[in-house]
């Protein structure tokens, strides 16, 4: 009885250590050697720890062209994974990029998995407790858009004055409608129509009901080009906040270059450039 | 035409995650059967403290989801042991499976008859030495049929380790799906894979079922 209770342990044992053996090789030699501090501490010195692996492990989830996507030839393809390579590049440092589930992208970040997300994401309040995020690399832009044969002219947003008006219930542009026009008594608020979804706001303004729809810029040209409306102004101004790329908590030192590199990208013209490559407005 | 030709592309484009898909499964499937015959051994046959630890373990993870099980091994434990992705979701897809496999042993070796251990320990054999080369064996040829139903599970389980990562054929679909906006043509292609290596599976283990059939 005895004896036979020892094999077992000793079988048990030995898959436990087979299951261990497991995950040293170097099957994938993607990783920089075992880590084995928490997480929390490593955050410290993080550059460094970049510069010494002489590489940048970025997260993204591949599946939202034109930021991300994975050509025919399965490369990493897109806006930001130019910009990412770019940065890299002024960095000094070679950049490995992982594909994996946008809900998987933070949590990978704070076990150390990854060094940075860049995945058109927005650095919300939600996101700031768990990561740190660098200045936005490209701003959120809002667009104004009218029936194909409209003949409504736009510089400014507040140019929408009186217009009958269609927005996505809940959104930041329908609260810029309601603070910037309905409270200022430029639009009557029975002339402001609230939609569940941006495109049947889009359907109502081919059939005539709204003379303009206010909304987020890229799905907008989107549906201007499917439905032939006319897209009448691109705009910061009632947009909020912007695209940043995610970096452990408290890594200072690499918030500090990358805000940096990004700065210096942005004013040197580099993510213009890619913005027009990709067809971004 | 160029139906045709998008649909050979994808297939070209998804069919790299297949070696992935095929791997993690087998590798799952082995870990899984280690665990499960070790699991199902000490069950029927344990001191009742391993009894007891076996029959814990087999309700523990029977009553998780494998992706919970998957998101520990690769969040909290890899903090410890560096797991690359690839190891981590299928070693936890393995240890998931063992459950199950415990669970499908154990059935198989209660269905032995106990005749057979009064007699193996009758002519002079040891209680391991009886359930090594009597009890096993017979067990073994019982659970055959229901093991089969396990791997071809297992095998769609694996769509779960993109969750850490591992580009397997589902998530391949999924890219190709985002670039192009025909979700028919990629999710269509990954369903003719899984059903092939389906077919496949059942296949092999119908022949392997055929092979160790009592003859009378």
């Amino acid at each position: 009885m005895k004896k036979q209770m020892l094999i077992i342990l000793a079988l048990i044992a030995a898959i436990l250590a087979i299951s261990a053996c497991g995950g040293t090789p170097a099957a994938q030699p993607t990783q920089p050697p075992a880590q084995p501090t928490q997480p929390a501490a490593q955050a410290e010195g993080k550059l460094a720890q970049i510069r010494a692996a002489g590489k940048l492990i970025v997260g993204t989830s591949a599946d939202y062209p034109p930021y991300e996507s994975i050509d025919a030839n399965g490369n990493f393809v897109g806006f930001d994974m130019d910009l990412i390579r770019a940065i890299g590049e002024k960095l000094g440092v070679e950049v490995e990029i992982r594909d994996m589930p946008f809900d998987s992208l933070i949590a990978s970040l704070q076990e150390g998995k990854i060094d940075a997300v860049i995945a058109a994401m927005q650095a919300t309040a939600e996101r700031d407790e768990k990561v740190d995020f660098t200045i936005p690399y490209r701003m959120t832009k809002d667009a104004f858009i009218g029936a194909g044969d409209t003949t409504i002219v736009m510089t400014k947003p507040e140019d929408a004055a009186g217009l009958i008006i269609g927005v996505q219930t809940g959104t930041v542009q329908e609260g810029w409608v309601q603070k910037n026009l309905v409270a200022t008594g430029l639009t009557p608020a029975d002339k402001v129509f609230s939609y569940e979804r941006a495109d049947q706001a889009a359907l109502d303004l081919a059939s005539g009901r709204l003379q303009l729809v206010l909304m987020d810029a890229e799905p907008a040209l989107e549906l201007a080009k499917q439905n032939g409306l006319k897209v009448l102004l691109v705009t910061e101004k009632t947009a909020e906040g912007g695209k940043s790329i995610a970096i452990p908590e408290g890594a200072s030192d690499l918030k500090a270059e990358l805000d940096r590199i990004i700065q210096g990208l942005i004013d040197d013209g580099t993510v213009k450039a890619l913005e027009e490559k990709y067809g971004l407005p | 035409m160029e139906l045709l030709q998008d649909l050979l592309t994808t297939f070209n484009f998804i069919v790299q995650g297949l070696w992935v898909t095929v791997s993690v499964t087998a590798v799952a499937l082995t870990v899984g059967l280690a665990i499960g015959l070790v699991m199902a051994v000490a069950r029927v046959y344990g001191h009742p403290a391993l009894q007891l630890a076996a029959s814990a373990y087999s309700v523990v993870v029977r009553a998780a989801p494998v992706i919970v099980i998957i998101f520990i091994l690769f969040f909290v434990i890899s903090r410890y042991v560096n797991l690359p992705p690839f190891w981590a979701g299928a070693l936890a897809l393995g240890f998931a499976s063992g459950a199950y496999q415990t669970e499908i042993f154990r059935g198989a070796l209660q269905a032995v008859q106990p005749g057979q251990m009064i007699a193996a320990r009758a002519i002079g054999m040891s209680r391991l030495q009886a359930i090594q080369s009597i009890v096993l064996p017979q067990a073994l040829r019982l659970a055959l049929p229901a093991w089969g139903n396990e791997a071809t599970l297992v095998l769609k389980d694996s769509t779960l380790v993109f969750a850490v990562g591992v580009p397997e054929v589902l998530r391949r679909a999924q890219q190709v799906s985002a670039r192009t906006f025909e979700p028919f043509l990629a999710f269509g292609v990954a369903l003719l894979l899984y059903l092939a290596l389906t077919l496949i599976t059942t296949q092999a283990l119908r022949w392997l079922e055929r092979r160790y059939r009592l003859q009378i």
